[in-house]
């Protein structure tokens, strides 16, 4: 840095080859995209450049180098956030585009009652008693003399097959 | 990409003069700040009876506590100015030592002060004089450390602005005829905080680079 300093256009050039070598790894520890590692490091050369007139070489240069790439990569992240938050939606401008309730399912068991009956018999039977009449799967094990994982694993599949078919 | 940007900056870098040690950027504002304090006190006076002032224990120590606020925080500026603090974190951080020693003096003087000295018939004026002497002290401190790259620039300006008006606030001290120190507390010394708030939006707003 010191012969730099003095217009050893080679030294220069060494040292910001090696700072860029160095501060790569520190930034791509955390920043998730490449394209930002570049853009930062860019960043941070530049800001070398313009305060190398505030490091005589007489200290280590390494803590001056990382003061000024800390100092760079919080102000990047600075504006990163602020650009995030602005970009982030206002939930009270789309309330009145939302459904009235999204918890509740789009469609009742009455309403796809002819699918259901398309079902093998057991499983629109077991669909039957549980969303018609509501039955737990363990009251429905015991009418069908069934035990309760496979009134489960029944009534999963059922749903698969009537997914498929309303999707279409 | 990278290696483009290294061609330009070795292109565009020449010689350059290295910032001169933050003690003697430091010792160069205090120097400048003497002189300043020495040509107005020539030119608006001392308080009458100064010497007697010397006399007390907490005028003594009040204006020993000015004095080391003035040099810590020129210290704290100089060194703030360098990405690295000049790898002398710790001193930087002097001011804090210095106010709690002015707070001491202050207690010193309060007890002192009995029965209570009259107060004065003016109030903020004294608070508008100091502002108004530390202008030029504040002006030239940040001019100077415009120059340089700091990474802390909210607490340099800050620091910067307590020391000009840390040279105000010595200033009207040695200079005005007042010896209540409820006075001087109220009018001289708390608008500090202020100050300080004010630097630090000053040092974001001049000191960013």
């Amino acid at each position: 840095m010191r012969r730099s300093l003095d217009g050893d256009q080679r030294a220069y050039a060494a040292l910001l080859q090696d700072t860029a070598r160095l501060l790569r790894p520190f930034l791509a520890r955390r920043l998730s995209f490449e394209n930002e590692v570049d853009d930062l490091l860019q960043e941070i050369l530049l800001s070398i450049h313009k305060a190398r007139h505030t490091y005589d070489g007489n200290r280590p240069y390494k803590p001056w180098v990382y003061a000024i790439a800390k100092f760079r990569l919080q102000d990047f992240l600075r504006a990163h956030y602020a650009d995030q938050l602005r970009h982030a939606v206002n939930f009270d401008e789309i309330e009145e585009t939302l459904p009235d309730n999204v918890t509740e399912t789009a469609f009742s068991y009455e309403s796809i009652h002819e699918e259901v009956q398309k079902l093998p018999v057991k499983q629109a039977t077991i669909l039957k008693l549980m969303h018609a009449e509501g039955y737990t799967a363990k009251e429905v094990a015991e009418k069908m003399e069934m035990n309760e994982s496979a009134v489960k694993v029944a009534a999963h599949r059922a749903y698969k097959i009537l997914r498929k078919i309303l999707e279409r | 990409m990278i290696d483009d940007l290294i061609d330009t900056l070795i292109k565009e870098g020449g010689a350059v003069k290295p910032a001169p040690h933050p003690f003697k950027l430091s010792l160069q504002w205090i120097a400048g700040a003497t002189l300043y304090l020495t040509i107005s006190l020539l030119v608006f006076g001392v308080r009458p009876g100064l010497s007697a002032q010397f006399h007390r224990i907490g005028f003594d120590a009040e204006i020993a506590a000015l004095i080391t606020l003035i040099i810590s925080t020129s210290l704290s500026a100089a060194l703030l100015v360098f990405p690295d603090l000049h790898q002398i974190r710790r001193l930087a951080y002097t001011p804090l030592a210095a106010f709690a020693l002015l707070i001491a003096a202050l207690f010193v003087a309060w007890q002192q002060d009995n029965p209570p000295a009259p107060l004065p018939v003016h109030s903020f004026e004294c608070t508008l004089g100091i502002a108004l002497f530390s202008l030029l002290p504040a002006i030239w401190t940040f001019f100077v450390m415009k120059k340089y790259a700091s990474t802390h620039y909210h607490l340099a300006g800050s620091v910067a602005l307590l020391f000009a008006f840390s040279v105000g606030a010595l200033w009207l001290r040695l200079h005005e005829n007042t010896d209540s120190v409820a006075h001087v507390i109220e009018w001289h010394y708390l608008p500090m905080l202020g100050i300080g708030l004010l630097g630090l939006w000053l040092g974001q707003r001049l000191l960013r680079w």
